[in-house]
């Protein structure tokens, strides 16, 4: 595989396997059974550049590409998919739309706080009753008096007990659809916004999903991302940047099961033999390699286009779907191969297990993944 | 402050053990198509090298001795860590010339830099094991020399160092320049390169010399009384040995196992 990775590239999955070996692998199942955010991981995280790997060098960041996203976000997964959700949420949905869509002075007050740790961001769309259908949303933003006010409630809020700038996405407008939605930067500290219900999850447990409550939540002027109306369109486009993130950790865990099975299958006596003779558990590797690599193949096409800042919707969404749906069957073999014992949270492929599910889910389930490729397959000629 | 940091290129000891061959012909390990990274004590002489600048403001100056052809991320590595600065000894020859010729070689390296305070080795490389290039790097050169190095106490005026010994350390004043060999300790765990410093690297000044070039006459590359006439893989054997009793007794006895396997 490392045939397409350029010498950075390699270095850097490199440093970052040897960051989450040092940082991750050893608490990775604490934090899973505690559901405790890694605070000081993130905090280390950042001073290696993994909070920035995108983000221009001007704003304090290394000015990578996205294949270098995804080699290191990888990395992180295979270790512990719960702090990789918090990093590719704060970089791919947070730093890069104020990359792509911001003001120079947005730019200027947040991209080096986020990049450096000090500040953490978190993506505001889903809401109770808009969730696949994230263009229905009903929070509003209201304009008086120089600074607009925002009213609603956002669910499923990855980081949203710790972040402290929010990208909320509002109906600015009284359009249907997106046409009428405008992205907000909204900092915990205004007034107006709180944290509500915290949700307990089967998985990637040590990121908190929580709901934000904003009640006439003032945000000034300046803080508009984006044009006016242009809402839809950010939160859009940086999902396809998000979809890629999630495909990486859905690689991540499924080279997890692959590599544990792959030991376990070798140490596991029945029989009189290791169940690696067993040709029923060869074919479950196998066929769990052979899918791992072709999903990392279609990652790797669809960072390449985003790099190139070619359109990617589709193959972001061919990667994302592919795999996550990977994962979750690589998860279901490993816990297979290892029988009783993957049952138990001795082991880690029970873990696996349950993280590999949301990468099914979140950024856009594996439904609304084949309703975009289609799209792009029915479209009009 | 001058520092010099030798780094050797070694095959990557966490490869599997199916990748570690032994060529019948040569006696050598087989290098080709296996990855290659920084020797793990160099990793640990690096690093000490690198708290020298942080805390004065030393210059370091990463050196290898290697085919050119052979050299890949290892070099970089050191370079994103935060060397300033690296020079390749091109040889061909290199993996497979004996201790005392590599440290000839290295010697009239350094001296063609010139500038030199300390020189920091592995104390041992991860495949060869021989423990002889820092010395004999010292005699070549003239300077001090220390072994078994775990810290440095104080680089500046008289040089103090920690040198680890079976029975805890001793404090060793050296003058300098000095040549030092690291061992590993827990306060020279080799650093992470940041991201940033990886993209760098590759803006930071590398010469690459043919050892050609450097005068050191032929015979003093090869002959030096040493002939490997085999080489083999050691053999593991595993036994496993269930000790019996209450738990005090058990403790009792895996003390005693462990006395009388010199462990403890």
């Amino acid at each position: 595989m490392a045939v397409w990775l350029s010498d950075d590239h390699r270095m850097i999955q490199a440093t970052v396997r040897e960051f989450a070996a040092r940082e991750l692998l050893p608490i990775a199942a604490d934090l899973d059974h505690t559901a405790r955010f890694p605070a000081e991981v993130i905090t280390k995280a950042a001073a290696l550049g993994l909070l920035g790997l995108t983000i221009p060098e001007a704003y304090g960041g290394s000015g990578l590409d996205h294949v270098a996203y995804v080699v290191a976000h990888e990395e992180l997964a295979r270790a512990c998919a719960g702090f990789q959700t918090i990093v590719t949420v704060h970089t791919s949905l947070v730093c890069e739309p104020i990359l792509r869509w911001g003001t120079d002075e947005q730019k200027r007050r947040y991209l080096p706080d986020l990049v450096s740790g000090r500040r953490l961001g978190c993506y505001c769309l889903t809401e109770p009753a808009a969730g696949s259908d994230a263009m229905s949303l009903t929070t509003t933003a209201t304009f008086r008096g120089g600074a607009w006010f925002l009213s609603g409630t956002k669910i499923f809020v990855t980081s949203g007990v710790e972040a402290d700038l929010c990208v909320v996405y509002a109906r600015s407008d009284a359009a249907t659809g997106a046409r009428g939605i405008s992205a907000f930067l909204v900092e915990k500290s205004f007034p107006g916004i709180k944290v509500g219900k915290v949700e307990k999850k089967l998985g990637i447990k040590c990121s908190s999903t929580a709901e934000l409550i904003l009640n006439q939540c003032r945000v000034p002027a300046e803080n508009l991302l984006a044009a006016r109306g242009a809402g839809g369109r950010v939160a859009l486009a940086a999902l396809d940047g998000g979809r890629i993130g999630i495909a990486a950790q859905a690689l991540g865990i499924a080279r997890a099961c692959l590599e544990e099975a792959t030991v376990y299958a070798r140490q596991r006596a029945q029989f009189g033999q290791p169940i690696a003779n067993f040709q029923a558990v060869q074919w479950g590797l196998a066929d769990m390699a052979t899918r791992l690599d072709a999903a990392r193949l279609l990652t790797y096409r669809a960072a390449v286009l985003r790099s190139a800042d070619q359109p990617c919707a589709r193959e972001a969404a061919m990667a994302k779907l592919f795999a996550s749906e990977t994962a979750m069957w690589a998860a279901h073999r490993a816990v297979q191969i290892f029988g009783g014992y993957g049952y138990l949270q001795e082991y880690p492929v029970e873990r696996y297990f349950r993280d590999a599910k949301i990468t099914e889910i979140y950024e856009g389930t594996s439904e609304i993944q084949r309703m975009v490729i289609s799209r792009h397959l029915l479209a009009a000629p | 402050m001058d520092i010099i940091v030798c780094l050797k290129q070694v095959v990557d000891p966490e490869l599997p053990l199916r990748e570690f061959v032994i060529d019948p012909a040569t006696h050598r390990q087989v290098r080709a198509g296996r990855p290659l990274v920084l020797s793990t004590y160099d990793e640990n002489a690096l690093e000490v090298a690198l708290q020298l600048k942080d805390r004065s403001g030393a210059k370091v100056t990463a050196l290898t001795l290697a085919p050119q052809a052979t050299i890949g991320d290892a070099v970089r590595l050191a370079l994103a860590m935060g060397a300033d600065e690296a020079v390749i000894v091109d040889d061909p020859r290199s993996p497979d010339l004996p201790g005392a010729a590599k440290a000839r070689i290295l010697a009239a390296a350094i001296r063609r830099i010139g500038r030199y305070d300390l020189i920091l080795c592995g104390c041992e490389s991860a495949d060869w094991v021989e423990r002889v290039v820092a010395p004999l790097l010292a005699e070549e050169l003239g300077a001090a020399c220390v072994t078994f190095v775990s810290r440095v106490e104080s680089p500046d005026g008289a040089l103090v160092v920690r040198r680890q010994s079976e029975d805890g350390f001793h404090l060793i004043e050296a003058r300098l320049p000095a040549v030092l060999s690291i061992t590993s300790d827990e306060t020279n765990r080799p650093r992470l390169p940041k991201v940033k410093d990886i993209v760098a690297a590759k803006r930071k000044p590398l010469q690459a010399w043919p050892a050609a070039d450097l005068a050191v006459a032929a015979g003093d590359t090869t002959a030096d009384g040493v002939e490997v006439r085999d080489v083999a893989a050691p053999e593991h054997t595993a036994r496993c040995e269930m000790l019996r009793g209450e738990p005090a007794e058990q403790v009792a006895l895996l003390a005693e196992r462990l006395r009388g396997l010199k462990l403890l």
